[in-house]
Order: structure tokens, then C-alpha cells, then sequence
């Protein structure tokens, strides 16, 4: 009888406690829009509209729409050799959580962001059933560091495999290939996002 | 202690001799795991980047003490090639292990692989050598010889047509002596030593980045059983390495050094059990770097070649505190602990400066059975924050702090014979803010689940029911950045059953049915573009497997989903909201797979599926678009062993792809997918 009454009383003080926890889990009250372009992102009904939401986030430099639009569920990133050679085991078992803690620690770093993340020649494919692949896109950073106004570039082919998840489409998969050409200086092979990645990850 | 020996932890094993030799009562299992696992973590060796030794396949055989030197000799050539839709790799290894007198052993793997890649113009040749030699009981000491040699040339054409060499060749030996279970007094000591010399000469975008160095360290670590069931640990470690470096048109010496002490209480006294565990480490280090900005990005464009390539100092300090605690009182069990890393790194020559770093966390696991019932509550709190003192700047840049809160509820009830409930309630909160708003960041996530599964077990026909619901806030502090704020709410209800109908005959079921709501907070404001939206998806998947035969199995497979996307368009005077379907979209794909054992070891398989999909998107004009997909591949299995004393093995897993769709590129549409390999052993 006591195991039942002790039994009860934790199966009500476990209920409990997430209801009570409501004050330390509380969010702070934000600021209203006011100033600021607000970030406008696309409806995750097609595999362009997520591709074109990273772009846009990039270019705000607003992690949330990074964030949702990678997938909820299972998120794997694989490095281009360069990157990989530079940052030596930094990629093993790149998942979701570690891909979010990129991003936040990039767009804090005091960075303004140009991105194009599809090259004017390529089509997206049309999705079909759950998931749909894009090889050999090439996106394109131009990164200028606040403080210093130093620009870095980053220039790379990737392919890209989206899913179907609950109703939404988001980035399960993302490849670099290899860095590719400087556009003003076709000689020059710049790095892949790996390295951004590498960077940014340990911080 | 011979099997600690096979680990590829050196500072587990050094732990674990160590516990050895204290007496007996402080030998307790629960505290060696505990003090293994304490020391383990810390241990200096890992810290300063010196490798440790790897395991010896000798050492798995009993030592012989008498009789030939050479006790045991083996041979095993490999060969081989793997097919995937990105590349083929051809490959070949011979394996080389000889066992000798008094447990001296010694190990040679040599690899050679050249691997295509079918996307891209790339291939990448890589050849390797890894020797390992280890004394076994010839010695007072343990001594092991590690020689290690990785050559590689990656070459690559991008899009634009320009090619790049990444090439490497890189060669280590080390000479690792340790011993333990040296006793003075009530003292037990154990000692390490690394002789290690490494050489590469790598060339990757036309810059080269070669190093010659050699490393020497030194550890020691003693115990002491104050009390029955209490430890203290000291360790001491150090480590200097010198050489030369080049890179680009530059070279110069490179130099590092490094020590870490390390001091660690650990207890086990009937129902509690745990460990208090302080580190301090640093190290200084001494090399060419290419000029970097203040984010630590090489930044060399438009900077002079005499200037691209900069003398780099790097100094780190570091202070870890630990705390863990285990408490068992009856069916009761309480988990806590509490850790705090700290640690500065400054660079004399990059733009990064100075970065500070603190992380803390704690936390809490409960766990508790009752009759039929089963408790946990689990509890997690993360503060950690880093600050930056750019190169030549004056003040820091400002502390960017994430905090971090988890609570967790788990209950497991048998409600009835062979009727299982599991309940699940989670919320978790996430915080990051900017010191003096350097940035506009700042945003909190909360995250709300709360899970109820019931399972029943008839004989033969299983069933499940689980309900989901989900609320994430996604909440933006800073007025530049709050337009986005949402909530959204998620609703999941998933039926499902499996039923045996007969020996030979089994059917699967489920159906889920998932509901999301997006609450865009500010969507009433004219400046604000997002709009609430809803959606809802249907799944229904059914599985049917046949073992026609003792030979042959069927796996038929259809998935049924539909679902549609709509945007909130009003609110009426009552409260309800009115929402106009965007986009539905409806999917059928059936599947076909088929196994046949054709003989001992050899199994034949077939598999195909089809897709349909249809799409309607509603707008000014209403869209329909149709399209199919589908893909089959035939292959076979093989496992083949010739021979006992000296066999030959043969594995063959091969598969012939074709695949259309709107997305299949042609490399995808014909491929092969393979994993061939032949070993032989003598």
C-alpha cells in the first residue's frame, strides 16, 4: 500500500513538475517590430523554397530561418577534401544540433553576409514523393567581418538532398563537392561552406 | 588486466593497473569503473594531442614463455572494390601479425585504394602502412613501437575546368614506454613516456605545408587510499615538441610545449558513490599560420605574398572542476553532477586576439520502481559564454552567453497483462544574449512535448496507439529581428498494428495522422508579410511480408499519404478562423521486394517501386502537376569460406540500380551498388 501511495505521489510529482517549471521556463518578452527589414522566407512547400529561405537567411544573418529549414529529425552534413583535411575529425557525426550551433556562432561572430546560393545556371528539379536531390548546385558568401572589414569568399558545389517531413520539405543532406572558381579571379579555387563550418563549430 | 591492455586509451589502462595495485578494498568494481572513467577523461596525453598507442593483436593470444621465438605467424591479403551512386573505389591490404615469446607481438597493415568519383571529376590514390611492436614481458616495462605512413593525391577539376592537387605524405614513429604498480609506502605510482618524431610534406592549392618535428612527454600518476573506499589521484604531465615548419615560400622553426596537473578525489561507500575531479592544463605553441581576420578566416586576398604567411605564438590555459555523484537508496536512484571548464586562448599574430570561454553545467537523474510502475525526471541546466579581445583592440568585444534548462518526465506503467503504458512530458528552453546587444541575436526557444504510447502484445497480433503533441516558440528578442516570432503547435496520432496470419504470412499497418498550427505573433502588424498557416497530413502504410517458401520471401509495401497546406485568410466574430488551401498534394508509392536463397551462402534479390504524385496549387489560376518516379535493382548476395587452417573468404554484395524521376540525374539513373572482397589467411 505505502508503494502505491509513494508510487502516486511521484507519478503526481512528475506531472507537476514540468507545469511548475513554467517560471524557469519562461521566454523574455520580446521587442515589437519596429525598424529592421523584416525577414520575409518562403512557405517549406518545395524543395526552391527551402533552398531559397537559407539564402535569405544568410543574407539577414537571422539563424531561425536556418534553423527551420533543416531537418527536424535527421541532418547530415559531409565535407569537401579541403575541408576535411583542414578540420581533421571536426565533421564526425555532424547532426542537426551541431549544424545549429554553427550557424548561431557564424551570424554572432559580427558578420555581414551576401549570398547566392544557386548559380544562374542551374534548375532545381521538380520534387517528387518524399524526397527530392539536387546535385551540383554552387552557392557563393561573400563575408565582410564588421570589425576589421575584411571579406572572405566562399564558393562551392554541393549536392543537396531535401525531405518530405509532417508537411514541410527541409535539408536532410547536405554534400560539398569542391571549391570552386573565383568569379574574379577564375584561377583561384575558393573554399567550400566546410570551412566555415570547421571554423565556427569549436567556438 | 590483460584485456584493460587491448583498449585504445592508454590512461585507462594506466588507471586500472594502478587500481590493481592498491589493496584490496579499494578495489571495489564500482570505484575502479568510476576512477577509470574520472582519469580517463582528463588524462593529460589526450590534451596535448599525443596519440596513444593502438591495440596489439598479440596480446589476445596467452603468452608462452618457452619453446621458439617465433610462436605464431599470419598472413591476410585482401582485395576488393565498392560501387556507390557517388563513386568506385578498388582497394587492396595485407594484414601481417607474428606473435612471439614472452608476449612480444608485432603488426603490419599495409592498404592501397584508388577511388572515382562519378559526380564529379575527382579520384583520389591513397597508400598507408601502420607497424606496431610491442614488448609484451621481455621487458621490466611496457614498450611499444608504433610506425605509421600515409601517402594520398586527391585531384579534382571544378566547373570552371581548374584543376587542384592535394597531396600528402606523412610518416610518425613513436617509442611509448610505461609501467605501473610501483608501490612506496602506501603509494602506487604509474609512469609514461613518448619519444615521437612526424614528417609531411603536403602541397593543397599550390601551397605547400611540410613539418618535420619531434615530440617527447612525460606523465606520472599516483594513488593513495586514504580510507576504505576513498582515492586520491594526482597525475602530472608535460610535453615539448621542436621542429621546422614550411608554409607557402616561408619557413621556420616551430616549437611547443605544455603541462597539465590534474588532482581527483574518488569514493564509493555503500549507497553513494561518485568523484571530485580539478585539471589545469596550458600550452604554448609556436608555427607558421596564414594571416587570419578577427573570426580566425584566412584572409589573404590583396595582401602581399611576404605577407600572407605570419610567425603565430598560441598560448592556452585551461581549468576544469567536476563533480559527479551517484546515490542508490533501495529502487531509488538520484544521478548528479556539476562541471565547469574555463579555459583562455590567445594569438599573438592572428586577428582573433584573445577568447575566453566559460561553460557550466549541472545536472540531475532520477530514477524510481514502484510495483508496476517506473519513474525518471531528468534535469539539465547549461550556462556558457565566450568573449573576444580582437588584435590591437582596447576592450573585449562583449560576452555572448547561451542558457540552457531541460526537464524531462518519464513514466512506464504495466496497466494489464501484456498492456504496456509509456508516458513522456519534456520542456526545454534555450537562450542566447548578446552583452550590451553587441549583436541583435538575442532569442529564446521553447519546447514543449508531451508523449502518450499505449502498447498491447497479443499472441500474434501486436498493437500500438501513440499520441504526440509538440508546441515550439521560436521568439526573437531584438525589434529588428522579432517579425518571425511563432509558435508553432503540432498534433500526432499514430495507430498501428502487426498481425501474424499465419507462419508464413504477416501484415502491417499504420496510420498517422499529423496537424500543425503556425502562429506567426505579429502577423496582425502591416509590416509584417507572414501569415498564420495550417496544415495536415495523412500517412497510411501498409506492409505485407510472405515466406512462400523455406527459400523465397515477398515484401509488398504501399504508402498512402495526402496532405495540404493552407493560410489563414480571417478570423470571424466568434473566433473562428477561416484558412484558404494553398497546396494539396497527394502521393502513392507501391513497393515490390523479393529474396531468394539460391544455395548455401547465396541469395539472390530483386526489389522495384513506384511513385505517383499529384500536386495542386491554388493561387490566381489553379496548377496541377503530375509526375512519376520509380527506381529497380537486381542483385545477389555471396558468403563464401574455403579452408580451416588457412581459409579463403569470399563476400560479393552486388546490385544493378536504374531509377527515373524528375529528380534523377543520369548518374543516378544506372549504377551499380557493390561490396566485392576476397581474404585469404595463411
Amino acid at each position: 500500500m505505502r508503494r502505491r501511495t509513494l508510487a502516486g505521489a511521484l507519478a503526481l510529482g512528475g506531472l507537476l513538475l514540468p507545469l511548475l517549471g513554467g517560471c524557469i521556463f519562461e521566454p523574455r518578452t520580446p521587442e515589437p517590430p519596429a525598424t529592421g527589414t523584416p525577414v520575409t522566407y518562403l512557405p517549406q512547400t518545395s524543395s526552391a523554397n527551402v533552398w531559397a529561405n537559407l539564402e535569405r537567411s544568410l543574407n539577414a544573418g537571422h539563424a531561425p530561418g536556418w534553423e527551420d529549414n533543416i531537418s527536424q529529425d535527421v541532418f547530415v552534413y559531409e565535407p569537401d577534401s579541403q575541408a576535411e583535411s583542414l578540420f581533421p575529425g571536426a565533421f564526425t557525426g555532424w547532426d542537426r544540433a551541431r549544424e545549429v550551433n554553427f550557424i548561431n556562432n557564424f551570424y554572432n561572430s559580427g558578420v555581414t553576409i551576401q549570398a547566392q546560393m544557386k548559380d544562374d545556371g542551374f534548375t532545381p528539379p521538380p520534387d517528387s514523393g518524399t524526397q527530392t536531390t539536387w546535385e551540383g548546385v554552387i552557392y557563393d558568401l561573400i563575408i565582410t567581418n564588421n570589425a576589421d572589414n575584411s571579406v572572405t569568399r566562399y564558393r562551392a558545389s554541393a549536392i543537396i538532398t531535401f525531405t518530405l517531413e509532417g508537411n514541410f520539405w527541409y535539408i536532410s543532406r547536405w554534400r560539398d563537392q569542391q571549391g570552386e572558381s573565383n568569379p574574379d579571379s577564375p584561377g583561384q579555387i575558393l573554399s567550400s561552406m566546410g570551412v566555415l563550418r570547421g571554423t565556427f563549430a569549436s567556438k | 588486466m590483460t584485456t584493460a591492455l587491448r583498449g585504445p586509451a592508454p590512461a585507462a589502462v594506466l588507471v586500472m593497473l594502478l587500481l590493481a595495485a592498491l589493496p584490496a578494498a579499494a578495489q571495489d568494481e564500482a570505484a575502479a569503473d568510476s576512477l577509470g572513467a574520472a582519469v580517463d577523461s582528463t588524462l593529460a596525453s589526450q590534451d596535448m594531442g599525443i596519440q596513444p598507442p593502438g591495440g596489439y593483436r598479440g596480446q589476445d593470444v596467452p603468452v608462452v614463455t618457452d619453446g621458439p621465438f617465433l610462436v605464431s605467424l599470419r598472413n591476410m591479403p585482401k582485395g576488393g572494390v565498392k560501387a556507390t551512386v557517388q563513386q568506385y573505389q578498388y582497394y587492396g591490404q595485407w594484414d601481417l601479425a607474428a606473435v612471439m615469446r614472452d608476449g612480444i607481438s608485432a603488426d603490419n597493415h599495409a592498404g592501397w585504394s584508388w577511388t572515382d568519383y562519378r559526380k564529379q571529376d575527382k579520384t583520389i590514390e591513397r597508400r598507408e602502412d601502420q607497424f606496431s611492436w610491442n614488448a609484451g614481458q621481455s621487458l621490466p616495462v611496457t614498450a611499444t613501437i608504433l610506425g605509421n605512413w600515409d601517402w594520398s593525391e586527391d585531384r579534382t577539376v571544378n566547373s570552371a575546368s581548374v584543376s587542384n592537387l592535394a597531396a600528402r605524405n606523412y610518416k610518425r614513429g613513436s617509442l611509448n614506454l610505461s609501467k605501473s604498480r610501483l608501490r612506496t609506502g602506501d603509494f602506487v605510482h604509474s609512469l609514461r613516456g613518448i619519444g615521437q618524431i612526424e614528417d609531411q610534406k603536403s602541397i593543397n592549392l599550390g601551397q605547400r605545408n611540410d613539418f618535420t618535428e619531434g615530440t617527447g612527454s612525460l606523465g606520472a600518476q599516483t594513488g593513495w587510499e586514504i580510507a576504505p573506499g576513498l582515492v586520491l589521484a594526482g597525475r602530472l604531465y608535460g610535453t615539448a615538441t621542436s621542429g621546422t615548419r614550411s608554409l607557402g615560400e616561408s619557413d621556420s622553426p616551430s616549437s611547443a610545449n605544455g603541462d597539465t596537473i590534474g588532482l581527483g578525489v574518488y569514493y564509493e561507500h555503500g549507497w553513494a558513490g561518485g568523484r571530485v575531479h580539478v585539471s589545469q592544463g596550458n600550452f604554448e605553441k609556436r608555427y607558421l599560420d596564414y594571416r587570419r581576420n578577427f573570426n580566425g578566416l584566412i584572409d589573404t586576398v590583396g595582401v602581399g605574398e611576404g605577407d600572407k604567411v605570419l610567425q603565430e605564438i598560441e598560448m592556452k590555459d585551461a581549468v576544469s572542476l567536476e563533480f559527479e555523484n551517484t546515490m542508490r537508496l533501495g529502487r531509488l536512484k538520484l544521478d548528479t553532477s556539476l562541471a565547469r571548464d574555463m579555459d583562455d586562448l590567445e594569438y599573438a599574430a592572428s586577428g582573433v586576439g584573445r577568447k575566453e570561454r566559460q561553460n557550466d553545467a549541472a545536472a540531475a537523474a532520477l530514477s524510481f520502481a514502484a510495483g508496476r510502475d517506473s519513474f525518471t525526471v531528468n534535469f539539465g541546466y547549461v550556462y556558457k559564454w565566450d568573449d573576444q579581445r580582437y588584435k590591437n583592440a582596447t576592450t573585449n568585444r562583449g560576452k555572448q552567453y547561451t542558457k540552457g534548462r531541460d526537464l524531462a518526465f518519464g513514466w512506464y506503467r504495466e496497466l494489464f497483462q501484456a498492456t504496456d503504458l509509456t508516458v513522456k512530458l519534456h520542456q526545454g528552453l534555450t537562450q542566447d544574449i548578446a552583452q550590451d546587444q553587441f549583436n541583435d541575436n538575442d532569442k529564446d526557444r521553447l519546447d514543449s512535448d508531451a508523449n502518450v504510447k499505449i502498447d498491447r502484445a497479443w499472441s500474434g497480433f501486436r498493437t500500438s496507439l501513440g499520441f504526440n503533441y509538440k508546441q515550439v516558440k521560436d521568439i526573437a528578442i531584438r525589434e529588428a529581428r522579432s517579425s518571425n516570432n511563432n509558435v508553432k503547435d503540432s498534433y500526432e496520432i499514430a495507430p498501428g498494428y502487426t498481425w501474424d496470419l499465419a507462419d508464413w504470412l504477416m501484415l502491417t499497418q499504420s496510420y498517422r495522422l499529423y496537424i500543425q498550427y503556425t502562429d506567426y505573433l505579429y502577423s496582425d502588424l502591416p509590416s509584417v508579410t507572414r501569415r498564420d498557416d495550417y496544415s495536415k497530413r495523412g500517412n497510411l502504410n501498409t506492409r505485407m511480408t510472405i515466406d512462400a517458401t523455406e527459400r523465397v520471401e515477398i515484401t509488398l509495401k504501399h504508402d498512402y499519404n495526402k496532405r495540404f497546406n493552407a493560410t489563414k485568410t480571417g478570423t470571424d466574430a466568434s473566433g473562428s478562423s477561416s484558412y484558404f488551401k494553398d497546396q494539396i498534394q497527394s502521393t502513392n508509392k507501391i513497393e515490390l521486394g523479393l529474396k531468394y536463397k539460391a544455395a548455401p551462402g547465396v541469395i539472390l534479390e530483386a526489389a522495384t517501386f513506384r511513385t505517383k504524385d499529384i500536386k495542386d496549387t491554388y493561387g490566381t489560376t489553379t496548377r496541377r502537376t503530375t509526375t512519376f518516379s520509380g527506381e529497380i535493382w537486381v542483385g545477389a548476395q555471396v558468403r563464401k569460406k574455403w579452408g580451416r587452417t588457412s581459409p579463403l573468404e569470399l563476400s560479393a554484395a552486388v546490385r544493378k540500380y536504374n531509377a527515373y524521376g524528375p529528380s534523377v540525374t543520369p548518374t543516378s539513373a544506372d549504377y551499380w551498388d557493390a561490396d566485392v572482397w576476397l581474404k585469404w589467411s595463411f
